[in-house]
């Protein structure tokens, strides 16, 4: 069986993560986010931002997200509902999680351009914890950004920026707040930086180094950290190219993964690949978090709605393809790995209509990012198998 | 008379008074009795019926659309929108109705409805005049104000499946028509009422089913009260500006759905108001259909708290059991009445 090679920066992000998670019982002010909001503005205002998404991922990875989902489940929560949600929703009435739970929310802060899910998620956890909630709203960019939409977009992180000031007692600096945008440039640069490791044969690095290594992309964007951070893993993996060595011995095959990853079979999905000698480069998951770096406005606050609203969920399948494409031909990828996720419809809907616009062989696996009840092993199994064959002949 | 040309949609958050008065038949599409098969090519099994139904209908080469407009009420329909494009010749449109109801997106939804205006002007080869949307606008009224006082005595679902998927003049004809006959029959009943919540649901049994075990309907669906019901203020309409004005406020002011942010939480509120003079709750929510189903745990909880009992149906289209759903509302009358 092919050997699970780690990264020594897994044990710096378990670190980083638990610091993390301890500063929120600490804070004095905090606010639950949505993975696609503009974390930039809470840091400027020196609020603490909690994630329940990491939250969600972390659960699913430590393989307890069912036993609160049921929690939820028995208070009413459809079993058919995104099952992040569910599992939050359930440690927050339990009280607890492998993190000991989240700190209860000062406000809450939703942004609809990963999906409308959290819109009615975060509506449930503001009459739960009775605490405001601010959605901002981003359009659907099917084709275009019409300057109307930026405009929409815009005119609300003002109304944003107000809600911040009303809530902290604070004005908002403006200075603070372009260092952080630049801090977050930085940290998203190195880690694009990271993932672009992956376009070497063979790729130092597999999509699941991505995943478990993502959350200072996620929730410490605009602090130091990340830059450090993904500046050592890079370092890492620079070295391991030097030796010639990949993350999975002898890669025959290269392959792309779509979607949210499968959080409590990450291990047994890198084995898999592994034993088959194929090596998962890149993912369109990871990659989603590159596009907040792209401000083409020199006003910050526009730039901030030019670059959060067309993010990668929220554009047209068409434009989705057009970035698949771009990342098999930049990857040298053979072929890709679909994951049909439950959870999330925004991401999974339209992925049949994807696999006819990309150029290159695809499968589906239909699975949900953390409720492991919804998998079936042997299913999954036969279907992985039989591609890998096709792939080879 | 050539028969005119139609527009479908999907959500009642679409304004049907714009397409009308370009001269097309707004028709609304919804799910039918034939059984999910194409459109499991296209859609994952985890989606709900108002999504499957209707793509499931398109590819079977059924619907003699000119173009559909869809609104991104929901997850589900937004990813629709592009389906229907790859799969369809017809000209789609995808309608950027905001999720947040306030003020400021009040003036970014005016922008939206004359983006749309101008796509169905350029669909059409002519330009919709003040005059084309105020008669649409005054059609609409008059077709809502009929269905509101139908509803006041007794819902009927069919009437409003004809206003959705018909001309609105004939359909103010035959409202006229039912609302004399009912106000004559003076169906004053001591029946016990049953609010009906739900999202969308085309299949006319199943009301009947609920009257049969002995509830009289008190409604709150998408296909019933929420696709006719606001509360804007009729006015006098001055030029175009202002029939636009119109419009954006007769959308933010219609009866509260799940898919939207309001301000203090109205969709809420609405719900639990309506339901202060009834015996029961029935919600009728379709599988896999998140804004709903997020909501209805603590509906449920909170009507529970003030001694109302609910039954929730999970329905796909079509229909696979109603004598299962007979037992289960026999079961639940008997409890409510109790």
């Amino acid at each position: 069986m092919g050997e699970i090679k780690k990264l020594k920066t897994n044990q710096r992000m378990g670190e980083l993560l638990q610091e993390y998670y301890l500063r929120g019982f600490q804070e004095e002010t905090n606010c639950w986010i949505t993975s696609g909001g503009p974390v930039e503005l809470l840091y400027a205002m020196g609020i603490y931002p909690v994630y329940p998404e990491n939250h969600g991922a972390l659960m699913g990875a430590a393989k307890v997200a069912p036993k609160y989902a049921e929690v939820a489940e028995n208070e009413g929560f459809s079993q058919d509902l995104c099952s992040y949600a569910r599992s939050d929703i359930g440690s927050a009435i339990a009280g607890d999680s492998p993190v000991g739970g989240l700190p209860k929310p000062n406000f809450l802060f939703s942004c609809n351009n990963i999906c409308n899910t959290v819109v009615k998620w975060y509506q449930v956890l503001s009459r739960m914890f009775k605490v405001p909630h601010f959605l901002l709203d981003t359009p659907f960019v099917r084709k275009e950004l019409k300057e109307s939409h930026i405009d929409y977009v815009e005119s609300q992180l003002y109304d944003l920026i107000e809600f911040l000031e009303k809530i902290t007692g604070n004005e908002f600096d403006e200075s603070r707040f372009s260092r952080i945008l630049m801090s977050s440039i930085e940290g998203i640069n190195a880690y694009r930086e990271v993932l672009q490791m992956g376009r070497h044969k063979p790729s130092p690095l597999t999509c699941f180094d991505g995943f478990i290594n993502m959350a200072p992309i996620v929730c410490l964007r605009g602090t130091e950290a990340p830059i450090g951070f993904y500046k050592e893993m890079r370092k890492e993996l620079e070295e391991r190219v030097k030796n010639g060595v990949g993350a999975v011995d002898d890669e025959e095959i290269r392959l792309l993964w779509d979607n949210i990853p499968i959080w409590y079979r990450l291990r047994g999905l890198s084995e898999f690949f592994s034993d088959h000698n194929a090596c998962l480069v890149a993912d369109t998951y990871t990659n989603a978090w590159t596009d907040f770096g792209e401000l083409s406005s020199s006003d910050p606050i526009r730039g901030i709605a030019e670059a959060y609203a067309p993010i990668y969920l929220n554009i047209g399948l068409e434009r989705m393809a057009e970035i698949v494409n771009r990342l098999i031909d930049t990857y040298g990828v053979d072929g890709v790995v679909i994951h049909s996720n439950r959870s999330c419809k925004p991401y999974s809907f339209g992925q049949y209509e994807i696999q006819k616009m990309i150029d290159i062989p695809s499968v589906v696996i239909e699975a949900d990012m953390t409720d492991s009840r919804v998998f079936s092993e042997a299913q999954v199994q036969t279907r992985l198998e039989a591609f890998m064959e096709m792939l080879r002949s | 008379m050539a028969k005119r040309e139609e527009i479908g949609y999907f959500c009642s958050f679409t304004p049907k008074e714009l397409i009308k008065s370009a001269g097309f038949l707004p028709v609304r599409v919804l799910a039918d009795e034939r059984p999910i098969s194409l459109a499991n090519a296209h859609i994952q099994s985890y989606c709900c019926s108002q999504v499957k139904g209707p793509l499931e209908k398109m590819l079977t080469g059924d619907l003699n659309l000119k173009g559909a407009v869809f609104t991104r009420s929901c997850d589900s329909l937004m990813r629709l929108t592009d389906i229907w494009d790859l799969n369809s010749k017809m000209e789609v449109y995808d309608l950027e109705f905001p999720t947040n109801i306030n003020e400021r997106s009040r003036n970014y939804f005016v922008e939206e409805l004359y983006r749309f205006k101008e796509w169905l002007e350029k669909l059409s080869g002519r330009e919709i005049s003040f005059e084309d949307l105020k008669g649409s606008i005054d059609l609409y009224e008059e077709l809502e104000k009929i269905l509101y006082d139908v509803y006041d005595i007794k819902p009927d679902y069919e009437l409003t499946l004809r206003a959705e998927t018909r001309d609105v003049e004939e359909v103010i004809r035959e409202g006229k028509s039912r609302l004399k006959q009912l106000k004559k029959a003076n169906t004053q009943n001591s029946k016990a009422k049953v609010l009906v919540t739900g999202s969308v649901c085309p299949f006319l049994e199943v009301y009947k089913l609920i009257e049969s075990v002995g509830f009289s309907i008190v409604d709150d669906l998408c296909t019933g009260t929420r696709f006719f019901k606001s509360d804007v203020e009729k006015r006098e309409i001055k030029d175009m500006e202002d029939a636009m004005g119109f419009l954006a406020d007769k959308y933010f002011l219609k009866a509260p759905c799940p898919t939207k942010n309001y301000e203090g939480d109205r969709r809420f509120k609405y719900l639990l108001d309506r339901a202060q003079k009834v015996d029961g709750v029935v919600f009728i929510l379709l599988k896999f259909c998140e804004p709903h189903l997020f909501d209805y745990a603590q509906l449920k909880k909170e009507l529970g708290s003030r001694g109302k009992r609910t039954l929730l149906l999970e329905l796909e289209f079509p229909i696979a059991s109603l004598e299962q759903l007979r037992t289960r509302l026999e079961a639940f009358y008997e409890m409510a009445v109790s």
